[in-house]
């Protein structure tokens, strides 16, 4: 009766501690044997009772691992979030047929979220595009991968003979690897463009640019692990229990393990907000008001630190000033939030240190979205939290290698590793590529475009309807190359679809056909490239902890489909530029080697340490994850002794000096051979007569003890440490140099023998040079982050108190700001739309949506659209839960047609819809429009359809978080 | 627990939906307390839920919204015990009653002895619509008594294996024999409704049992339906009404109402068989053992015209008058 | 002897729905059966929590007594388990489980219902471990492997837990005592009540009760 549970046993030892200990209780068995004879039934069941009406017993799809074909294991990435969990692939024959949890994973620790449970279906495919596409009258034609290269590529090149190489814009994606972003990147400066962007502009682009203004580098500074080790969390605008769940698992230890206060500042009362021991309710868009708010009863009371302010802060007495003015009654009247409760906060989060602030889209996302993650900065250096285990800003990034992508470059104002698009960043990279910068600078139509931001992805339709002379290129866009990008993520909708009819060339490489398929207007012109998963190629991605982790291929390409390697080496080859770029890539027939792509990374993305992840090192990492620290995420023992899981950035120097990563920026307390750091000297080394560079503090065993600026070539000499260089490395310096006085010149970023680097880390030193951070950003349209009331306002009143920026052009077009938003305030629009517009995640779906409600198993979850109704305003507008309601826009006679969904987690007079729907457009099914059995299974109106204008100054970041709208039952 | 007991308990579960689930009260306070555990034995595990807890789903069915439902409890003690008892108990009970009571007075003779002479008391229609209705009751009463009684009685005879063909059909034939049974009930309600409208002889009727209990076979004035007959006829319209409408919505779980509905649903169609059940009980004995001559009503629709005169006496006239009785002239 | 439980620590659970794919994925559950869900309480409130919620495996299950076919069995680590070729689909074990676990699938459109389906611990039906017609009928059979629920394991909170009850009661506990609050497993009085009535546990034993 025993039969087989005592083959169980060992299998079971392997396992967690948990399943460990359950092991040896597991052989004593089940008695089904008995149960069967008692019932009188053979196995297998009698076949009679089949026959029987209602008797169904369902047929699975898959079958179980089938006996006697072996199992092989492959360890992958889930493709979703930031957090980057480790999905343990079981394949037969060629198959997935299941997943095991990752225990073994210092991130995830065996678990997922809805979505990283579900990523097994991806590969089945149901849904997916299966072979390349073409709209020709509206009818969706099958072509080969042929004919689809031959006819993109030959109409690229009429539109650049006609229209010259800016009229192409490029849009990459956050789903690509390390190497495709990477890739992407070079191919559309191959192309000679910097019309390239990717999901970062609409998710952290104002992170990135806030943060790295402040300290050096936009990015995370500690990990989701190290939050087990905070005495206080503050979430501002953000909801990880939906957006990052398990990096949940690490902020609710720390909640529990600490009994560390959590504090959730958000205009909705979140499932996060469920776990918090206070909830902090403000209007939407006054993130800056509440964070000086903060801050004011912090420098009120001395509770800043004040030691570190002097070593490592630079200009917060003027940030003092401004903080002056937000007094406990200034805040309640913008904020709406009581003065004792800012206080309490204040109190919790100064007293209780070290204290880490977590923020996403809610303070993103907005027409100040800068200067709301500066002022959120500000606060955790006034507090001493940067640098410190425990502290930091904790920024969770949106998608899977959103941080990858954006290190790597997909972005309109700068090459790889954040060089910029000066001629030295030119230059440098056409060194590491190995061409001459003359040829690159031919590929551009000017020297000044190829030095010129481009077109924003949040402002691209704008950029296809703009007149001359509201464009500053030669050409509006006339065709859009879109890599794993959904159509409804961006505002202003109706906007994006006048956009999309008149662009002559659209090509959507997507592993599903994407809101842009399903637009009606377009009826001819678009091409659909079936682009696969990255669980079907291998390839590195970044989390937001800055670890890199190499995703192995689990199963080979379903269908047609290919991987955007292979597809950027068409589009490369047939644009006629493939040899150049893959002059030291490997390509096997027509894919490019990532692990060739990735060591031409190392070789040349100096600036931010990505030279030290080879891809055996991350190879090796993902093989022995077990050795590492499951708190400091640091290996003990094992191949990986020292280093830190998946060598976060920077990791510098050649992968062979074995630089661990950096768990925690600017960690003064650690060698930086160990993973210490200081503030970047980024900025210079003075202002106004004042040092920038770092007072008196330095990271643990440097040999110099104060402040010093980044290394060059010049500042080795100054020190003498020249010596040190080898010949090889000084021949290659002097090569980068010319000879000349230039040599001076070549710094830790440029010296491609990584020598400089080399030598700065044998001091101790840090290659950037160790300043303090910036509490005044002067290169910045704030230099000092001011509130700026939205362009929507909900409160006009405040409008002329707060008002926005002065119209300006930037990115190649023109942004209005101040203008529109007196114009709204001035009109009685907010009479006619009473309501504030909020938007964001469910934990089902994830960005635009296509691909998560394609999957059946999560679009049971959330079968319809919805809006939530704070339960008054319901029942003063006469609308039940799960209602049909009408949701208008102020702009262009905006609608959607959504269920209601009546609770209290929003305020009264605040709307809140999440933005992972489309394939509904005003009322009406767009389902018909999809390639045949590609629509997704859930479809509903997408949030953006009435989202409105408002962009931040630094990054164009679009305004989705507060718009007015009206409510009306349907 | 008593039947009357369970149904004011199910009564009960709408107020209790109102109540604050205990547990998710508790944890209200997410900060440590002067009340806080110290010790692992201070952290309640058990803690008793009573109370219904009911919360929010994402997914588009209601009734998985609700949480915990210790309703369920008596649910099943309804199911496993009180329902059998009912069911069981009614039917014994009747069928005891009954014996004894044919002990006592045997067969009801027609006092006169037959004349010979026959008068018909029920014509085709009468009789399709009468049998249609009683065939589908039994067999709707045998396939429930199967489900309810099949695995204490029958899976220990025949064993699981044969038991669930059985159930299964049983469930089948329970669930389709239904359509029948309101057609026969409908044509039994336009039949005989008008004879059946209580009238002041029915008093009489019922003060003197009937003259069930006179063995001299005085039997009170009645028309065509007598007081019992009428209370039969009551009961299995009535009765069989909401035993449909109920053994509907068990067809259809949750179309119209929640999980604790259903219960209160099964409970009512439950009760009322076994009340139906044992009332039709004394239905068959009264129409066949119990008295002779009555059968012949409802077999083959002439009665005996003694038997006539005596138990419908009101109805054997009207027959004369309108001249419907075997050989004898229209009274003038 | 490893008596099998869950526990939702809803201090832990935040409504992701980890377990309720993982589940799906696992045993390629169709679409309109959840053998697990979430449920939230008080949504939008303080004191909101949510409650990840399936079979519970029950000591005295009360659909095994209600059962009018007698299709349940226990196993000797206490999981609940059914027969599907028994299942007449009669919905009683609907009514009578406290926790909503039992599911049909719709067979007809007059609403008639197909064979029960429910959360089997991971742990398959009466049929060979790991043969093809087990996994058809109840899903693949974790334990058998000497693996836990699905749910439990991939969690990603560690909210929702699965094992050796004791076990989980001590962890709940532990975890309890550090965080300095909790009130009590949600469902574990209902489910695993020490007061429970009708007969009591029988190992391996079929339906209990009734009979």
């Amino acid at each position: 009766m025993l039969v087989k549970r005592s083959s169980a046993k060992t299998a079971g030892n392997k396992r967690s501690g948990l399943v460990a200990a359950l092991a040896d209780t597991l052989e004593s068995g089940v008695s089904r044997r008995g149960f069967l004879r008692r019932s009188g039934l053979a196995a297998g069941g009698i076949a009679a009772v089949g026959a029987l009406p209602g008797a169904m017993i369902r047929k699975a799809e898959a079958g179980p691992i089938l006996p006697n074909v072996e199992v092989v294991t492959r360890k992958n990435v889930c493709t979703h979030c930031s957090v980057g969990c480790t999905v343990i692939a079981e394949v037969q024959n060629g198959v997935w047929v299941g997943q095991e949890p990752g225990w073994e994973s210092p991130i995830n620790q065996g678990t997922h979220c809805a979505k990283g449970a579900s990523v097994r279906e991806l590969t089945k495919g149901t849904r997916r595009v299966k072979y390349p596409l073409k709209l020709v009258d509206g009818v969706w034609q099958r072509i080969t991968w042929d004919q689809a290269i031959e006819e993109i590529g030959n109409k690229l090149l009429e539109i650049r003979q006609a229209s010259g190489p800016d009229a192409v814009f490029w849009l990459g994606s956050a789903k690509f690897s390390n190497e495709g972003a990477y890739l992407y990147r070079k191919l559309a400066a191959f192309w000679g463009t910097n019309n390239v962007d990717h999901q970062a502009r609409i998710c952290h682009s104002t992170t990135v640019a806030g943060v790295a203004n402040t300290w050096g580098y936009g990015a995370m500074t500690n990990s989701y692990n190290d939050i087990q080790n905070s005495k206080a969390l503050l979430i501002v605008g953000g909801n990880p229990a939906e957006a990052h769940p398990v990096s949940m698992q690490h902020m609710l230890r720390g909640k529990e393990h600490n009994r560390a206060p959590f504090i959730v500042i958000d205009p909705r009362f979140t499932r996060t907000a469920a776990h918090a021991t206070e909830y902090v309710r403000i209007r939407p868009g006054t993130d800056i008001p509440i964070a000086w708010g903060l801050l004011w009863h912090i420098f009120e009371n001395g509770w800043e630190d004040k030691e570190y302010i002097r070593q490592r802060v630079y200009g917060m007495d003027e940030i003092r000033a401004e903080v002056k003015k937000w007094t406990p009654e200034e805040v309640e009247r913008v904020t709406g939030v009581p003065g004792a409760q800012v206080r309490r906060v204040a109190e919790v989060i100064a007293k209780n240190k070290p204290s880490t602030v977590i923020w996403c889209m809610g303070v993103t996302q907005h027409t100040v979205g800068t200067a709301n993650v500066r002022a959120l900065s500000i606060l955790q250096l006034a507090l001493g939290n940067i640098g410190v285990a425990g502290g930091g800003a904790n920024i969770y990034r949106g998608h899977c290698n959103v941080q990858g992508a954006t290190d790597f470059g997909l972005d309109v104002s700068t090459l790889p590793s954040y060089y910029g698009l000066a001629e030295g960043a030119w230059k440098h990279f056409s060194r590491a590529w190995d061409v001459e910068y003359d040829y690159l600078k031919g590929r551009f139509a000017s020297k000044e475009l190829m030095e010129a931001k481009g077109i924003p992805t949040t402002r691209w339709f704008d950029a296809v309807l703009a007149k001359p002379g509201d464009i500053d290129q030669p050409s509006p866009l006339r065709a859009m190359m879109c890599f794993g990008h959904g159509g409804n993520t961006v505002t202003r909708m109706p906007d994006m679809v006048k956009g999309l009819e008149k662009l002559s060339l659209l090509v959507i490489a997507d592993p599903h056909p994407t809101t842009f398929a399903a637009i009606k207007e377009r009826r001819n012109g678009t091409y659909i490239l079936p682009a696969c998963s990255q669980f079907e190629t291998d390839g590195s991605r970044t989390c937001s902890n800055r670890s890199m982790q190499w995703g192995e291929k689990v199963v080979e390409p379903i269908f047609e489909s290919k991987d955007d390697y292979t597809i950027i080496y068409l589009l490369a080859r047939k644009l006629g530029f493939a040899n150049e770029m893959f002059k030291h890539i490997t390509v096997e027939d027509t894919r490019p080697v990532p692990e060739d792509i990735l060591r031409e990374m190392n070789r040349s993305c100096l600036s931010i340490g990505a030279t030290g992840q080879s891809p055996e090192r991350l190879k090796m990492h993902m093989k022995h994850q077990a050795d590492f620290d499951k708190i400091t995420m640091r290996a003990s023992s094992g191949p990986c002794a020292g280093d830190y899981y998946g060598l976060p950035w920077p990791s510098w120097g050649h992968p062979e000096i074995r630089h661990p990563g950096s768990a925690v920026l600017y960690d003064t307390s650690k060698h930086v051979m160990d993973g210490g750091g200081v503030f970047r000297a980024r900025f210079g080394v003075e202002r106004n007569g004042v040092s920038l560079l770092a007072d008196g503090s330095y990271s643990k065993g440097s040999e110099i003890e104060d402040g010093y600026p980044e290394f060059t070539m010049a500042v080795l000499r100054k020190l003498g440490w020249d010596k040190d260089l080898t010949p090889d490395e000084m021949r290659v310096i002097q090569a980068i140099g010319g000879g000349g006085a230039e040599v001076d010149n070549v710094s830790w970023q440029t010296d491609l023998s990584m020598g400089i680097i080399r030598v700065a880390l044998k001091h101790g030193c840090v290659p950037h040079g160790n300043a303090k951070a910036r509490a005044v950003a002067w290169n910045l349209p704030d230099p000092v982050p001011i509130h700026r009331e939205p362009i929507y306002s909900p409160r006009p009143d405040l409008v002329k108190d707060f008002p926005a920026i002065e119209d300006r052009r930037d990115f190649r077009l023109v942004q209005l700001a101040r203008s529109l938003q007196f114009k709204v305030a001035d009109s009685d629009l907010r009479q006619r739309f009473p309501m504030i517009l909020t938007s964001g995640r469910l934990v089902e779906y994830e960005g635009g949506g296509e691909e998560t409600r394609s999957n059946p198993w999560l679009a049971e979850l959330q079968q319809s659209m919805f809006a939530e109704i704070n339960t008054r305003d319901a029942e003063k507008l006469g609308i039940r839960d799960g209602a049909w309601v009408w949701v208008y826009g102020p702009e262009d006679g905006s609608k959607a047609k959504v269920r209601a969904l009546v609770t209290d987690r929003v305020g009264g007079g605040t709307v809140f819809m999440p933005f992972h729907f489309s394939g509904f457009w005003q009322g009406e099914s767009l389902r018909g429009n999809y390639p045949p059995d590609t629509d997704p299974i859930v479809l509903g109106e997408p949030a953006n359809g009435v989202t409105t204008y408002g962009y931040d100054p630094v990054t164009f970041m679009q305004e989705t978080k507060v718009t007015l709208c009206r409510v009306e039952p349907a | 627990m008593r039947p009357l007991h369970a149904l004011l308990l199910i009564a009960l579960m709408a107020v209790a939906g109102l109540a604050a689930p205990t547990f998710a009260q508790a944890q209200l306070t997410q900060v440590p307390g002067p009340n806080s555990p110290t010790t692992k034995e201070q952290v309640p595990l058990y803690v008793p839920q009573d109370d219904k807890v009911v919360g929010r789903v994402s997914i588009p069915d209601e009734k998985l919204a609700v949480l915990v439902q210790p309703e369920g409890r008596e649910w099943r003690e309804w199911r496993t015990h009180t329902l059998r008892l009912a069911i069981g108990g009614l039917a014994i009970g009747m069928t005891v009653v009954l014996a004894i009571f044919f002990l006592y007075r045997g067969t009801i003779r027609i006092h006169g002895g037959k004349a010979g002479r026959l008068v018909l008391r029920f014509n085709g229609l009468d009789r399709f619509a009468h049998w249609t209705t009683a065939v589908s009751f039994l067999t709707m009463a045998l396939t429930g008594v199967i489900l309810t009684f099949g695995r204490s009685l029958l899976i220990p005879l025949i064993g699981h294996q044969a038991f669930t063909p059985l159930a299964e059909y049983s469930k089948s034939i329970h669930n389709f024999v239904s359509v029948p049974f309101v057609v026969g009930l409908l044509m039994i309600v336009a039949l005989w409704l008008r004879d059946n409208i209580p009238e002041k002889a029915d008093w009489i009727w019922i003060k003197s049992a009937g003259g069930l209990f006179s063995k001299a076979g005085h039997h009170p004035e009645a028309g065509r339906f007598n007081a019992g007959q009428k209370l039969v006829f009551w009961s299995i319209v009535l009765g069989g009404v909401v035993m449909a409408a109920t053994g509907y919505l068990l067809m259809v779980p949750f179309a119209f109402t929640g999980i604790g509905g259903m219960q209160t649903i099964h409970v009512i169609h439950g009760l009322l068989a076994a009340a139906l059940i044992a009332a039709v009980i004394g239905h068959i004995y009264i129409g066949t053992i119990g008295m002779e001559g009555a059968f012949d009503a409802m077999g083959s629709g002439d009665v005996d015209e003694n038997w006539a005169m005596e138990h419908h006496r009101r109805w054997y006239q009207e027959q004369l008058r309108k001249g419907y009785v075997e050989g004898r002239q229209p009274a003038e | 002897m490893a008596r099998m439980k869950f526990l939702c620590d809803s201090e832990r659970c935040i409504e992701c729905n980890a377990c309720v794919t993982a589940c799906k994925n696992e045993h390629e559950v169709p679409w309109g059966i959840n053998r697990r869900r979430l449920v939230t309480l008080n949504d939008g409130k303080p004191g909101e929590r949510s409650i990840s919620m399936a079979c519970m495996h029950c000591n005295d299950p009360p659909c095994a007594a209600v059962c009018p076919v007698d299709c349940f069995l226990q196993t000797a680590d206490g999981v609940v388990l059914h027969s599907k070729d028994l299942c007449i689909g009669c919905g009683y074990c609907f009514y009578a489980c406290p926790f909503g676990a039992p599911q049909y699938p719709r067979t007809t459109d007059f609403g008639s219902r197909g064979k029960m389906d429910k959360c089997t611990f991971c742990a398959g039906g009466p049929e060979p471990d790991g043969s093809v017609e087990e996994y058809q009928k109840y899903g693949a059979n974790r334990l058998a492997e000497g693996k836990l629920p699905l749910c439990a394991e991939m969690c990603s909170t560690r909210a929702l837990m699965a094992g050796d009850g004791a076990i989980l009661a001590d962890i709940y506990q532990e975890r309890s005592v550090r965080r300095g609050y909790g009130s009590g497993a949600p469902g574990w009085s209902t489910a695993y009540g020490r007061n429970e009535r009708g007969s009591p546990f029988a190992p391996g034993g079929p339906g209990t009760g009734g009979a």
